[in-house]
C-alpha cells in the first residue's frame, strides 16, 4: 500500500510539476474500479453531465473526444483540478478515487452518444441567420448580448441541452439567464438581463444593451423573470433544418490555447 | 385609424432600431477629446497626453479631509495588482492580474461581469504575472496576456470578439502593457526585457485582429542604428516595452519609451550605443515609420529602461509657446524634450545620482568609467530601480508643475557573464542591496522649465505608486508604506490620509459617477474608491 501511495504521488507530482501527463498510465482501471468510478461519478458528476454522461449542462462525455486531452494523465488533470472559468469544479480525493473516475468516464466512450445531430453545420448557419438568432445571440463577437453567448456552445453544453433550449426553452433556465423587470419610482420601466445581484442593488444589461446598475431603495417595483426570454421553435424548425441548425450549433467551440 | 397603426408601427419598428444599434461607446474622437470629458477615464494614463491631470474639481484643499470609503473591490489574485482602470459612462473596467477582466458598477464596485483568461502552467514572466490595463475603442475592450495574446472582449458582456497570438511566450515575451487605441488601431509592446528578446511595438487592426505594422525597436541589417549592436547581439538586445505610450494627433505622432539592453549589467557582448533601447521613440501611428527618437543612456550597464509615460505639455519654455514632453528617467534626469522633432531643450538630476559628470549640450549623459558594474560590485546612485520607475508621473496646468515619484538609493553593481537561451533569463551580473542603506521615497515637484525641485513629501520607504493630480489642486498617490494621501499640489503639504494595509502597486485616477467625483487606487490585492462624506 505503501508502494502504492508513493507511485501515485509520483504520478501526480509528474503531472503537477513536469505538466508530462500525457505518458502517465491509469493503475486502477479495472472493471472494479469502472464501478467504483460510475458511483463517485453519480454523486459527483452527472447533475451536469448526465446520469450515463451522455451530456446535459455540461458536455457530452461519450464521444471519446475531451476538449482538455483524453490521455489517462489529462483527465486525471481535468477532473482533479476543474477547469478555470468555466462551470466544471475540481474533486478532492487523496486516494485512488480520482482515478477510477478516469477509468469510468473513458468506459462511456463505448456508449453511443443520444441526440447527436446528423445534419450539416454549414446548412445550419444559414438557419441560424435567417431565422434571426444573431438578434440576440452572439458568436464571436456578431450579433446581439441579450441572449446567451453560443461562441463555445458546442464545446459547454451537450446536444440535448440545446436541442431542449430550441424546442422548450422554457423547461431549463439557468440563473443567469434569469430577466429582471422593474419599475423606477418614476414610472421607468427597464427589462433586461440579471447579470448580477445584492441586497441593495441589481446589475443588468437593460434594453440598448447597456449596463446598468439599479439601487433597489429607487425602484417602485422589482420582479424577477425566470422564464426564458426566447420562443418556442417547437413546430416552426423541424426535420433536416433543425439537425442542420443543430449540428452548427454543436460546431461552435472555441479552440483551447496552445499549451 | 389604419394609418395611425401603421404609423405606430413604423415609430416602434424606429425605436426599436435606435435601442438596438446604439452607436459604439467610445470613438476615436472621444478617446481624442477625453480632456474635456473628465467624468471619465478612457486610457491608461486618462487622455492621449499622458499628464494624470483630471480636470474634476468636486473634491478640493478645502474638503479633501472628508474624504471616506465608498467601496471595495477584492481581485482575488495574489499578483502584484498594477492595473490602471478605465471607467466608461457609470461602467469601471478593469484587469485582475494575470489576465482575467471585470465591469464594475463604478458606484456601488458590484460586478456585471468576469472574463476569465486560463494561463498555461509554465510562464515565466520576469517580474510577477502583472498587468497593467486595458484600451477601449468602440464597444471592444484589449488587452495583453503573459501568454502573448491580444484579446479583444465585448464591453457589455466580457465575451470574446477575437483573440490572437502576438508574441511567443516560450522565448521569454509577454505582454504586460496597457495597449493604447488609436484611430482604428490598437497598439500594443511586448514585455521580455531580462530574456534576450527582441522588442517590438506592434498595431492591429481594432476590429479583425490582423497586425498592421510591426517597429522593432533593435535595428534589423540594413537599418539605420543595426551598426550601434556588435555582431549578433541585436538579436537577443532586448529593448521591451511595458508601460503605455502617449499621442499628439496634431504631429499625428506615438511616443513609446523603451526598455533596457540584454543582458542587463555586461555590455561587453553588445558594444555600442544599442539603440533604440532606453529610449523614447516617436512613430507615425498609421505606419509604424520612426520619426524621431531620443536615447536617454546609451550602452546602459545598470538597467535603466526608459519605460516611463511620456508627458505631453504645451507651455511657455524660454519665452516661447512649445510643444513638450517632460521625462523623469528611471536613470535620475528630468528631461524636456520638444516633441515635434526630439530636440533636447534641458535635462537635470532629480536624485543623488553618481554614474556621470552630468549632461552634454545634446543631453547624452558623461559617463563616468569608474561607475560600470564589476565582478566585487560597484556601489552606484541611484540603484537598480532607479530614481523613478514605471509609476506615472503627473503634470497640473493649474500649478505648472511636474510630479514624480522618486527614490534615493543606491545598488552594488555586480558584473558576470552572460549565458543565452531562449526563454531563459539572459542577465549580465547582479544588483545587490546595500546593508544598512536602505534609502527613502519621495514624491517631489519640478519646475518643468529648469527641472529645480520646488517641494517634496518624503516618506520613510520607497514607493511603488503612481500619481494623479486635479484641477481641486490635489496630487493624489500612493505608498509602500500602505497610505493613500492627497497632497496640496502647489506646496507638497498632507492634507488627508488613510491606510489601506497594502503597498500600492498602482496609480490612483478619478471620474465622475451620479454627478458625484470618485477617486481610485489599488492597493495590496484590492482596489478603493473614495468619496467626500455626506
Amino acid at each position: 500500500m505503501k508502494t502504492l501511495r508513493i507511485a501515485i504521488v509520483l504520478a501526480l507530482a509528474a503531472c503537477t510539476l513536469l505538466g508530462q501527463h500525457e505518458e502517465v498510465k491509469n493503475l486502477h482501471a479495472s472493471p472494479e474500479d469502472v464501478v467504483a468510478g460510475g458511483r463517485i461519478f453519480f454523486s459527483h458528476c452527472a447533475v451536469c453531465h448526465g446520469l450515463l454522461g451522455v451530456g446535459d449542462r455540461a458536455p457530452s462525455l461519450t464521444s471519446g473526444q475531451f476538449r482538455y486531452g483524453g490521455s489517462d494523465g489529462a483527465l486525471h488533470q481535468t477532473i482533479s483540478r476543474g477547469v478555470p472559468g468555466t462551470e466544471m469544479p475540481g474533486i478532492y480525493f487523496d486516494g485512488v478515487e480520482v482515478w477510477q473516475l478516469v477509468a469510468y468516464v473513458k468506459s462511456l466512450s463505448m456508449s453511443p452518444e443520444a441526440n447527436t445531430p446528423t445534419g450539416d453545420a454549414v446548412a445550419g448557419q444559414k438557419i441560424y441567420s435567417v431565422r434571426g438568432c444573431s438578434g440576440c445571440h452572439r458568436v464571436s463577437g456578431e450579433g446581439g448580448r441579450s441572449g446567451p453567448d453560443l461562441t463555445n456552445i458546442g464545446g459547454s453544453r451537450s446536444p440535448g441541452h440545446l436541442r431542449t433550449a430550441i424546442l422548450s426553452p422554457n423547461e431549463k433556465v439557468l440563473p443567469q439567464h434569469w430577466t429582471v423587470r422593474v419599475v423606477t419610482k418614476d414610472g421607468t420601466e427597464i427589462t433586461g438581463r440579471r447579470l448580477n445581484e445584492d441586497t441593495f442593488t441589481v446589475q443588468v444589461l437593460g434594453s440598448g444593451e447597456r449596463l446598468l446598475s439599479l439601487p433597489k431603495s429607487e425602484l417602485a417595483s422589482y420582479e424577477i423573470v425566470r422564464e426564458s426570454a426566447m420562443p418556442s421553435y417547437q413546430g416552426m424548425i423541424r426535420g433536416d433544418d433543425l439537425e442542420d441548425l443543430m449540428s452548427y450549433l454543436v460546431s461552435l467551440r472555441q479552440r483551447r490555447a496552445a499549451q | 385609424m389604419k394609418f395611425t397603426r401603421l404609423r405606430f408601427d413604423l415609430l416602434m419598428a424606429l425605436v426599436f432600431a435606435i435601442a438596438t444599434s446604439l452607436s459604439a461607446q467610445v470613438t476615436s474622437e472621444r478617446l481624442l477629446n477625453a480632456a474635456s470629458d473628465p467624468g471619465n477615464w478612457l486610457t491608461y494614463s486618462g487622455t492621449y497626453q499622458s499628464q494624470r491631470y483630471s480636470a474634476l474639481d468636486q473634491i478640493t484643499r478645502d474638503n479633501a479631509s472628508r474624504l471616506e470609503l465608498s467601496w471595495v473591490f477584492q481581485a482575488n489574485s495574489l499578483q502584484k495588482f498594477e492595473a490602471t482602470p478605465l471607467v466608461v459612462d457609470g461602467v469601471m473596467y478593469l484587469t485582475v492580474a494575470p489576465n482575467d477582466v471585470v465591469a464594475l458598477d463604478a458606484a456601488t464596485g458590484r460586478t456585471f461581469w468576469r472574463y476569465n483568461h486560463i494561463l498555461p502552467e509554465r510562464t515565466n514572466p520576469c517580474c510577477g504575472a502583472v498587468n497593467r490595463g486595458l484600451a477601449i475603442l468602440g464597444d471592444s475592450l484589449f488587452m495583453g496576456t503573459i501568454d502573448g495574446y491580444l484579446i479583444a472582449l465585448d464591453a457589455r458582456t466580457g465575451t470574446v470578439n477575437w483573440k490572437k497570438k502576438v508574441v511567443n511566450y516560450e522565448d521569454g515575451y509577454s505582454l504586460t502593457v496597457a495597449p493604447l487605441a488609436i484611430k482604428d488601431k490598437v497598439i500594443v509592446g511586448t514585455a521580455g526585457g531580462e530574456y534576450g528578446i527582441r522588442g517590438y511595438i506592434d498595431a492591429y487592426n481594432a476590429r479583425t485582429g490582423d497586425r498592421e505594422w510591426r517597429f522593432y525597436t533593435i535595428p534589423g541589417p540594413g537599418e539605420p542604428g543595426h551598426d550601434t549592436w556588435e555582431g549578433d547581439s541585436w538579436k537577443r538586445g532586448g529593448a521591451s516595452i511595458w508601460v503605455t505610450g502617449s499621442y499628439d494627433a496634431d504631429l499625428n505622432l506615438t511616443y513609446w519609451g523603451v526598455g533596457n539592453p540584454a543582458p542587463d549589467w555586461n555590455g561587453d557582448v553588445r558594444k555600442g550605443d544599442n539603440l533604440y533601447s532606453d529610449s523614447v521613440v516617436a512613430l507615425d501611428p498609421d505606419s509604424g515609420e520612426l520619426k524621431w527618437y531620443f536615447q536617454f543612456t546609451p550602452h546602459d550597464l545598470w538597467d535603466w529602461d526608459s519605460v516611463q509615460v511620456p508627458v505631453l505639455v504645451d507651455r511657455e519654455f524660454e519665452g516661447r509657446m512649445r510643444k513638450l514632453m517632460l521625462w523623469g528617467n528611471r536613470n535620475g534626469f528630468y528631461y524636456a524634450l520638444d516633441r515635434a522633432t526630439g530636440e533636447y531643450l534641458v535635462g537635470k538630476a532629480f536624485i543623488h545620482q553618481t554614474w556621470t559628470d552630468g549632461l552634454d549640450e545634446n543631453g547624452r549623459p558623461k559617463v563616468r568609467p569608474e561607475a560600470a558594474p564589476s565582478a566585487e560590485g560597484t556601489k552606484v546612485y541611484p540603484g537598480v530601480q532607479g530614481g523613478t520607475n514605471w509609476y506615472s508621473p503627473s503634470y497640473n496646468p493649474k500649478t505648472g508643475l511636474f510630479y514624480l515619484s522618486v527614490w534615493e538609493y543606491a545598488s552594488n553593481y555586480h558584473k558576470n557573464d552572460a549565458v543565452y537561451a531562449a526563454g531563459n533569463r539572459y542577465l549580465g551580473g547582479i544588483p545587490r542591496r546595500i546593508e544598512g542603506e536602505p534609502g527613502y521615497g519621495a514624491v517631489r515637484a519640478l519646475d518643468p522649465e529648469t527641472g529645480d525641485m520646488e517641494w517634496e513629501f518624503r516618506m520613510v520607504e520607497v514607493t511603488n505608486s503612481g500619481l494623479l493630480s486635479t484641477a481641486g489642486r490635489l496630487l493624489f498617490s500612493g505608498s509602500n508604506e500602505g497610505h493613500f494621501f492627497a497632497l496640496d499640489a502647489h506646496n507638497g503639504e498632507e492634507l488627508w490620509r488613510t491606510n489601506l494595509g497594502g503597498s500600492a502597486y498602482a496609480s490612483p485616477i478619478t471620474y465622475l459617477v451620479g454627478g458625484k467625483q470618485h477617486v481610485s487606487i489599488a492597493a495590496g490585492h484590492s482596489l478603493y474608491t473614495f468619496v467626500i462624506g455626506e
